[in-house]
């Protein structure tokens, strides 16, 4: 794999990982404030960086049925939220390939 | 010079009062014409002239017969035939000018103590090394006549304003020293008020030398001038500044001959794309141009070090050259011994030190000039290890994010940490901070110290904010010019990034070490990784995404070279360069390989297949073998690289076939260890 350096990222506001604080991403790629996760609310984003995708597997949520897989801290390991492989109903469809982090696990960074 | 001590013999056989009147009569001799005029009337008018002794090199000739001459063409004996030739060239078929040619052969003869040959070359010849003028001259110089010898500048030749004026106040500038020199202060008031200050030179100068008047002792003065007094060089290298304000063709430069020699040497040097051989050695003959063999490049594993578990990142030679440490993926660092060469190419590689106890992976890896700290860097700690017992001295926590770089500074006050935090950092030796940069414009990637102690070049990343409504993709977005750019700019296209992304700028940063002043900037097209300042200060290598390794000037401010070949797209690969006077530049890869170039012409010279799956990450040329470097992988293990010529293979293979496997052994103090059971080592032949 090689050794790289973990991404930064720069903007009015940076969500961060709160267990170690790597950068996940920023209030320009917040597409939903009105999500919900196992921990309570959680944010939808247009796209993170700095994590790791686990395997795809379908999960049904109060939306319907929707093949997703867990994100990992790149750094810590620690899980945020899941990423939309699918999603079974049409009007789902603008999930797909978008990114949820929960905002308990998150914390601002600069 | 040995003109000095010469002198006594010489002056008293030829020099003397009679050169005094010739040199009034006589005019500046130039041209070819006059000599070979001159050179046809052999000898008659016996006549002593300061000519004898004014030997470039002062070598006084050492007999005693006066030879006859007629101006300035001195024949020292028994009737040498002149040789006439016709034409003016050396052959007839070469540039070359006979009276240039031969003028340098004799003064060469002379420097080396030849000094009948010389004559004997001048007589045969009809050409003179130089004019009594010139021997004149010289000895004004070196006897502190100061006022003939401003008089003799302009029958020298040196009519342009400026040389006369630099020429003149060369000669009061020494004037001035001796004085001084001699407690003759009010003398040496008088030069400085009446003779130098007219001369309108650098103020800062003139102050310099005008604050001279308070020291206290001779001593003191020669010291804070830099200048080693009357009885030292000082004339003789007077006389070589005043040398570059007159004409060469009348006074010939100090040894002519061996310079271009020598820059005969330095060319051969610089088409010589394999070159690894030391200036001194028997590579360099005249009899034929040089060329260093590439199997004499080292380009065969001779041992793969394996025992990491996990990708090698990192690896770093100490300074004396006999260990070498590794890092990686596996949270550990390694302390490899190097044994001495028992065999050609066969060496042991002791596993010295195993330095575990990191969190995370451990990214850079650094040697105290004394080789007796190892810095290592894992996330944003940085730790120090007692080379010898293994054991860790402290743990430093400052940076807050990454640490991606630590240099021991070359004056060995400490050492310089940097970060992807924008932290630049100085720390005393023991790590206490010492100084802090401030943020940095940029997240740090890697940073080094030139060693001569004036720049520190920082390479790294600036994220710029999103732009707020995604479709302006215009490429334009904000300012990248603001940092004060020196080179030039390639704009980016946004349109391929997601708007989710932040711009990212890539940056070189040459500051100034004293001042922490920018001086210069460069934008790169991807992710930079690594830099390394070359031995002598000049130059910068800078390894950055995509798939390019470049040479940056610290001098002149511009790119030097650019080696393409190598692949770099997400990883951190690191550079080097290599062989006798850095003449390599070697490179890890995406691909797996190993990439070599020559450094000046930036021609791919290797690319070196061995290491397995993944990429090859760093490489570090050993710097008290030229013939001998590392690489190490994703592939768990570090390979050795040398020369390793067909004949020495076979002696290695006729020796102790069964004794291939290198001995590993887990402690370094028992060198000749029984067969280890750890024996990972390999001789790959």
């Amino acid at each position: 794999m090689g050794m790289s350096y973990r991404q930064y990222l720069a903007g009015a506001r940076i969500y961060g990982c709160s267990t170690c604080k790597t950068h996940l991403a920023t209030i320009h790629s917040m597409l939903s404030r009105a999500f919900n996760g196992q921990h309570g609310r959680a944010y939808l984003f247009e796209g993170v960086v700095n994590v790791v995708e686990g395997k795809p597997c379908d999960r049904q949520m109060t939306t319907g049925n929707h093949t997703v897989r867990d994100i990992y801290c790149i750094k810590c390991g620690v899980t945020l939220g899941w990423k939309y492989d699918k999603a079974y109903d049409p009007s789902q469809k603008y999930k797909e390939g978008k990114y949820i982090l929960e905002r308990n696990l998150l914390v601002d960074v600069q | 010079m040995r003109l000095q001590s010469d002198q006594a013999s010489s002056s008293s056989t030829s020099l003397a009062a009679p050169s005094n009147s010739l040199a009034g009569s006589s005019t500046p001799i130039q041209g070819s014409n006059s000599f070979n005029s001159n050179g046809h009337s052999n000898g008659t008018g016996p006549t002593t002239n300061g000519f004898s002794n004014g030997l470039t090199n002062g070598t006084g000739p050492s007999n005693s017969t006066p030879g006859s001459l007629k101006n300035g063409v001195i024949k020292h004996n028994k009737n040498v035939a002149h040789v006439s030739l016709p034409g003016r060239k050396l052959f007839s078929d070469s540039n070359v000018d006979r009276e240039e040619f031969v003028r340098l052969v004799v003064q060469s003869l002379r420097d080396v103590g030849y000094i009948e040959s010389a004559a004997t070359l001048e007589a045969e010849s009809g050409y003179t090394m130089e004019s009594t003028e010139v021997a004149e001259f010289r000895n004004y110089v070196m006897e502190a006549s100061w006022e003939q010898a401003e008089a003799a500048l302009i029958r020298l030749g040196v009519t342009d304003e400026d040389n006369l004026m630099e020429s003149r106040f060369l000669i009061s500038q020494q004037k001035y020293l001796e004085l001084l020199e001699n407690r003759n202060t009010t003398a040496a008031l008088m030069v400085l008020r009446n003779e130098l200050a007219p001369h309108h030179v650098d103020p800062e100068h003139l102050y310099t030398l005008s604050s001279l008047i308070m020291c206290s002792t001779p001593e003191d003065l020669r010291h804070r001038a830099g200048w080693d007094g009357s009885r030292g060089n000082s004339r003789t290298r007077l006389l070589s500044n005043l040398q570059k304000h007159i004409p060469s063709a009348v006074m010939i430069p100090q040894r002519r001959f061996l310079t271009l020699l020598e820059q005969s040497r330095l060319w051969q040097q610089q088409r010589c794309p394999y070159h690894n051989s030391p200036p001194d050695s028997m590579s360099f003959s005249l009899y034929r141009d040089h060329h260093c063999d590439s199997s004499c490049f080292p380009n065969t594993t001779t041992t793969i070090l394996e025992i990491h578990t996990d990708e090698v990142w990192n690896i770093e030679w100490s300074h004396s050259g006999e260990y070498l440490a590794s890092a990686g993926k596996d949270k550990s660092a390694i302390i490899w011994r190097v044994g001495p060469e028992k065999e050609p190419a066969q060496r042991e590689y002791t596993q010295h030190l195993v330095l575990r106890d990191h969190q995370y992976p451990v990214g850079c890896i650094s040697w105290s000039l004394d080789d007796s700290i190892l810095f290592t860097s894992s996330e944003n700690h940085i730790k120090m290890w007692n080379t010898r017992s293994g054991l860790c001295m402290r743990t430093i926590e400052t940076h807050t994010e990454t640490v991606t770089a630590i240099r021991w500074l070359p004056d060995n006050s400490g050492f310089m940490s940097a970060g992807l935090d924008r932290r630049i950092l100085i720390w005393d030796p023991e790590g206490n901070q010492r100084d802090s940069w401030g943020m940095a414009p940029i997240r740090v990637t890697d940073l080094d110290v030139s060693p001569n102690m004036t720049k520190v070049v920082a390479v790294g990343v600036i994220h710029l904010p999103p732009i707020p409504h995604p479709p302006t993709s215009t490429g334009n977005s904000p300012a990248p010019g603001a940092r004060g750019d020196s080179a030039s700019q390639s704009p980016q296209s946004q349109s391929h990034t997601p708007s989710y992304i932040v711009k990212a700028e890539n940056r070189m940063i040459v500051y100034d070490l004293a001042t922490k002043h920018q001086i210069a900037s460069l934008r790169l097209d991807g992710e930079t990784t690594s830099v390394r300042v070359s031995r002598d200060s000049r130059y910068a290598l800078i390894s950055h995404a995509p798939d390019e390794v470049l040479l940056w000037d610290l001098s002149l401010s511009r790119i030097a070279c650019k080696y393409t070949g190598q692949k770099q797209g997400r990883h951190v690969i690191r550079s080097c360069y290599g062989g006798v006077d850095g003449n390599f530049v070697a490179s890890g890869s995406e691909d797996g390989n190993v990439y070599v170039w020559h450094r000046d012409s930036g021609a791919l010279l290797e690319v070196l297949s061995g290491h397995g799956e993944g990429s090859v990450n760093a490489v570090a040329w050993n710097p008290t073998n030229e013939w001998m470097f590392a690489s190490c992988s994703d592939d768990k293990t570090i390979r050795i690289w040398e020369a390793v010529t067909p004949g020495m293979l076979e002696a290695a293979a006729a020796s102790t076939p069964a004794d291939k496997d290198t001995v590993m052994s887990d402690s370094a103090s028992v060198a000749g260890s029984s067969k280890n059971e750890k024996g990972k080592g390999k001789v790959t032949s």
